[in-house]
């Protein structure tokens, strides 16, 4: 342990009788909870300043913990990037999924509601999207790679969703979500994140419209 | 391109000057292919381009300055090369059509300059990126101006405009990730399907498409 991590443990100590609460909760739970505030403190930095200038120093302070906690739950940087990530992403999965779920519903209302999941996340937590689509692009070849796997995993979600139209190029659906990531990645480098669900008719329309006019008699 | 021939050859000292920065701007599209961005050393680019790294800093700054150098040209190369193939086409459609066809047996041809162009735009950071998604967006009037309008369901909106070709440069990225430049013309009925079909409707796109 650095000697700073020592000296702010102690300080944190005399600091706060209330660690006499602490037993109580579970030292997974504490754990967990810092790692959080790690990864959280990185996706704010990084929104901030970039990657590339965010510094492990800066992290720690940020989430206001020991250098020594950080290197216990992470390798470095680029894990903590990592972790960041995937929490993000698997929680917009989940939201999309929930969102286009409704068996009962038209396909063209499941395309909606993942979509108004989606922008949804994107509006709600601006600095995680900032983070997920602008940041992991250029960052590490490692974050490049889990972007555009993810971009993968949307692809595959949306091929389930839409109908299967023999008419149609395989491509599509990976056009029609590049299309999507594009404008969204645009309103978030512009910095309108909260105007984003007013995409949602022109996203929907966009993502529709080749399936309507496919199946239109020729 | 070859390195000019040493010694006295009676070459103006402007053209040798130019000789090598095109030589330098072919070699760091070749290496960042290569090897990536990070591994890009100005060594190396400076190697591969047969000059001397004091050469390499008579023309570039730094490897940032010639990475944006060589990007640029790569993007005007390209819209040059498009505007070229849409001249004197009979119509807007036929014009999109003709254009594509040229981006896009231009990136095939030239699968160095397909791979700085669609994939090191978006990986390289805030400077490159800045110039990529201007690129991109420079082509969003060429396919808006002329398009037909009162298109299927009132005419696409703004966005629809911008997500096609976002989603093309998207489709064309991933293509070149998956070691596909070579065949990138292979799309071509797709791209163009996909570029037509929200301004004329599916049937009349492909009925131009395979009149082409």
């Amino acid at each position: 342990m650095s000697p700073r991590g020592k000296g702010a443990t102690k300080e944190q100590a005399r600091k706060a009788p209330a660690t006499s609460m602490r037993p109580a909760l579970p030292r997974e739970f504490i754990a967990l909870h810092k790692q959080r505030r790690i990864m959280d403190a990185l996706a704010e930095l990084t929104a901030e300043q970039g990657y590339e200038a965010t510094k492990i120093s800066d992290i720690v302070k940020r989430a206001g913990v020991a250098r020594k906690t950080l290197y216990d739950n992470f390798e470095g940087k680029e894990e903590v990037f990592l972790a960041a990530f995937d929490a993000a992403r698997d929680e917009v999965l989940r939201r999309v999924e929930e969102g286009s779920a409704g068996a009962d519903e038209e396909w063209q209302d499941r395309i909606e509601g993942g979509l108004a999941a989606f922008l949804g996340f994107v509006a709600e937590q601006p600095t995680l999207a900032r983070m997920c689509m602008i940041e992991a692009l250029s960052a590490t070849p490692a974050t490049t790679k889990r972007y555009e796997d993810t971009l993968e995993t949307f692809v595959e979600l949306t091929k389930r969703t839409l109908p299967r139209d023999e008419g149609l190029p395989d491509t599509i659906a990976e056009t029609l979500v590049g299309g999507v990531a594009w404008i969204v990645y645009q309103q978030i480098r512009r910095g309108e994140t909260e105007r984003v669900e007013d995409l949602l008719p022109e996203l929907t329309e966009f993502m529709v419209a080749p399936y309507l006019g496919a199946r239109l008699p020729e | 391109m070859q390195p000019l021939p040493r010694g006295r050859h009676g070459l103006s000292r402007e053209f040798i000057a130019e000789h090598q920065r095109e030589r330098l701007l072919a070699a760091i599209a070749r290496s960042l292919d290569a090897n990536g961005y990070e591994c890009t050393t100005v060594a190396a680019i400076a190697a591969a381009a047969g000059v001397s790294k004091s050469d390499f800093y008579r023309h570039f700054e730094s490897k940032d300055a010639c990475f944006f150098a060589a990007y640029d040209e790569a993007v005007e190369r390209l819209r040059a090369e498009m505007v070229n193939a849409c001249e004197g086409r009979p119509g807007w459609a036929e014009g999109v059509c003709a254009g594509l066809a040229a981006a896009l047996s231009g990136l095939a041809a030239n699968p160095s300059q397909a791979n700085l162009l669609l994939v090191e735009g978006l990986r390289a950071g805030p400077g490159v990126y800045g110039r990529f998604q201007a690129a991109v967006e420079s082509f969003v009037p060429r396919l808006r101006d002329g398009a037909p309008q009162g298109a299927p369901a009132g005419g696409p909106s703004e966005a629809t405009d911008e997500a096609v070709v976002g989603g093309i440069a998207s489709l064309l990225a991933r293509r070149v990730l998956a070691g596909e430049t070579r065949h990138l013309d292979r799309f071509f009925p797709e791209v163009a399907e996909f570029a037509l079909a929200p301004y004329l409707g599916v049937a009349e796109a492909r009925r131009i498409i395979s009149a082409r």
